[in-house]
């Protein structure tokens, strides 16, 4: 049902009873960022395990066999949050989730993160599961992209050789590929200041509590009066990346909100999107579920509803 | 090769404060350790006891604690953070211990089913209130979904029906429905509101 779908066997098949890889690896806890690219340049096979709830799964199926795993738990630099000049805020690429839900600057000045970090698998993954485990991991249906993408969040990426920073949208490049190079590590997701007076709505479309997204969207609208000033959406699990759908965001962006509008880009949404067809769903339903979540995101945070409207 | 035993078994030592919410253990935390070697030895507090075990670099807490430790009340279900049985607190917050190294659990505090309970043998509140509700059947699922639950009452004392769920989702039962789960969990929370037994 869920992990399944990500390409992992439900019944992994078992090696030594209990340990997590028959190959053997070395574990390494480095405490600065130092000497974690110093072991990433000594062994080119290592793996980064931030809260490892991806990267063990992978181990234990096989479809991973590191030969070394670089923890960046105990690196202080990479947990935490700060407010940063400007009115943003940067997020230690290593915190894990429960602890971002737990700070009020991310549940109050971003609450589009917020909701999608609320829905994302169960209490004791998301207090050990990281924000940068989840970017870096680059799946197509991370519940973290789309509200990241709406709030055009930077990723910062050091290495021994300097540090480089760029837009999340363009970190990602296909499924389970970024555009980070083996010596880095992603250090910090940057957000800009959240757009005052912003309306938010995430939705995740799925079977049941634990599933992964089959398609998810997040939008983010700025009004005046009727009229949208800033819009800004993105989608997961409908394309090789997380996608930010820019071309809903010009068509609304100047135009008083009426339910035809939303209608449209509702329209524009779902061709906006290239979904699959894979044990999850089909590519068609996916289609459809952008349309008609995307319109009722626009319906409901423009207060459009009224009886007998749009179903 | 697995560890061996330590003998230090902490299922039979006195308990302190086996109570859920055991504070980090204070101390140095460790330096960087670089190991090629298969095996570390590791300290931690279980259920209130201080241990040192031998863990090599693939080991799970969950191998950790169901082996050397010899505390099988922790349960292997899916080994993939899908079904919740191998459920313990770690500094008083759930997690799967089948997806935690356990390279990681140095210097932390943690507590399994085996440290809910008094000494004397005495159930919890929360076991007690899983008995009385019928909460549980085969049991497979009960250690797991008992600390996920005290964890939840930790965060959430007078918990709503849907943040019980919430609490729960990681936690998979094939016996009973999860009805009586949340009854249990109810129940649970009314008495420490109410200032019934603990
Ligand atoms: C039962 C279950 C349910 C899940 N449900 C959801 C869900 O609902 N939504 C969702 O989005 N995900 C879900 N996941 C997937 C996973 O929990 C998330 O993707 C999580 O955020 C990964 O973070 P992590 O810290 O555990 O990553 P890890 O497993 O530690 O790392 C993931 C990958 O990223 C790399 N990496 C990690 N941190 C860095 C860094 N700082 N720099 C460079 N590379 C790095 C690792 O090398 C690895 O390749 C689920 C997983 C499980 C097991
Ligand atoms: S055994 Fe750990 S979640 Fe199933
Ligand atoms: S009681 Fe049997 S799995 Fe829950």
């Amino acid at each position: 049902m869920t992990r399944a779908a990500a390409g992992v066997p439900r019944c992994a098949p078992r090696g030594k009873r209990g340990a997590v890889a028959t190959s053997g690896f070395a574990y390494h806890r480095p405490t600065t960022l130092r000497e974690a690219w110093r072991l990433l340049a000594e062994h080119p096979g290592a793996a980064l395990l931030a809260g490892g709830t991806d990267l063990l799964v992978r181990i234990r199926a096989r479809e991973l066999q590191p030969s070394a795993v670089v923890s960046l738990r105990s690196i202080p630099e990479l947990a935490g949050a700060a407010a940063e000049r400007g009115g943003g805020l940067r997020l230690g690429a290593a915190t894990p989730v429960a602890d971002l839900l737990r700070r009020a600057t991310v549940v109050r000045r971003y609450p589009l993160l917020a909701q999608a970090l609320r829905v994302m698998a169960s209490p004791q993954i998301r207090n050990v599961a990281t924000l940068g485990g989840n970017l870096c991991n680059a799946s197509p249906c991370a519940d973290t992209a789309p509200p990241l993408l709406a709030y055009e969040a930077r990723v910062e990426l050091r290495s021994a050789r300097g540090r480089r920073e760029l837009p999340l949208e363009e970190f990602f490049r296909g499924p389970g590929t970024t555009a980070r190079r083996a010596s880095e590590i992603l250090t910090a997701v940057r957000l800009p200041a959240p757009p005052p007076g912003a309306r938010v709505l995430f939705h995740k479309q799925r079977r049941v509590h634990l599933d992964l997204a089959l398609a998810s969207v997040a939008v983010l609208l700025r009004l005046q009066g009727t009229t949208c000033r800033r819009a800004r959406l993105a989608a997961g699990s409908v394309g090789p990346t997380p996608l930010r759908l820019r071309a809903v965001e010009r068509f609304l962006e100047g135009r008083i909100l009426t339910e035809e509008v939303a209608v449209e880009a509702g329209r524009l949404a779902a061709t906006a999107v290239s979904p699959i067809t894979d044990l999850r769903s089909t590519a068609d339903w996916r289609r459809r579920i952008v349309e008609v979540r995307v319109r009722r995101a626009l319906v409901e945070l423009a207060g459009l509803e009224r009886a007998g409207g749009a179903p | 090769m697995k560890p061996r035993k330590t003998g230090r078994g902490p299922a039979t030592e006195p308990r302190a404060s086996a109570r859920g919410h055991t504070p980090r253990a204070s101390g140095k935390r460790p330096t960087t350790t670089t190991s090629t070697t298969t095996t570390t030895l590791v300290e931690l507090v279980v259920n209130g006891a201080k241990v040192e075990v031998p863990v090599e670099a693939t080991d799970r807490l969950l191998d950790v604690l169901r082996g050397p430790l010899g505390l099988t009340g922790t349960k292997e279900g899916c080994g993939a953070g899908e079904c919740g049985a191998c459920t313990v607190l770690v500094d008083g917050r759930a997690v799967n211990a089948c997806l935690y190294p356990a390279r990681e659990i140095e210097g932390r505090a943690v507590t399994t089913i085996e440290g809910l309970g008094e000494p004397s043998g005495a159930l919890s509140d929360v076991q007690q209130a899983f008995v009385e509700r019928g909460a549980i059947q085969c049991g497979f699922c009960s250690p797991g979904m008992i600390l996920a639950a005290t964890a939840l009452l930790a965060e959430h004392p007078e918990p709503t029906d849907e943040q019980i769920r919430d609490g729960l989702v990681g936690n998979l039962c094939r016996c009973t429905g999860y009805v009586q789960i949340v009854e249990a969990v109810r129940t649970a929370a009314a008495r420490r509101a109410g200032g019934g037994t603990r």
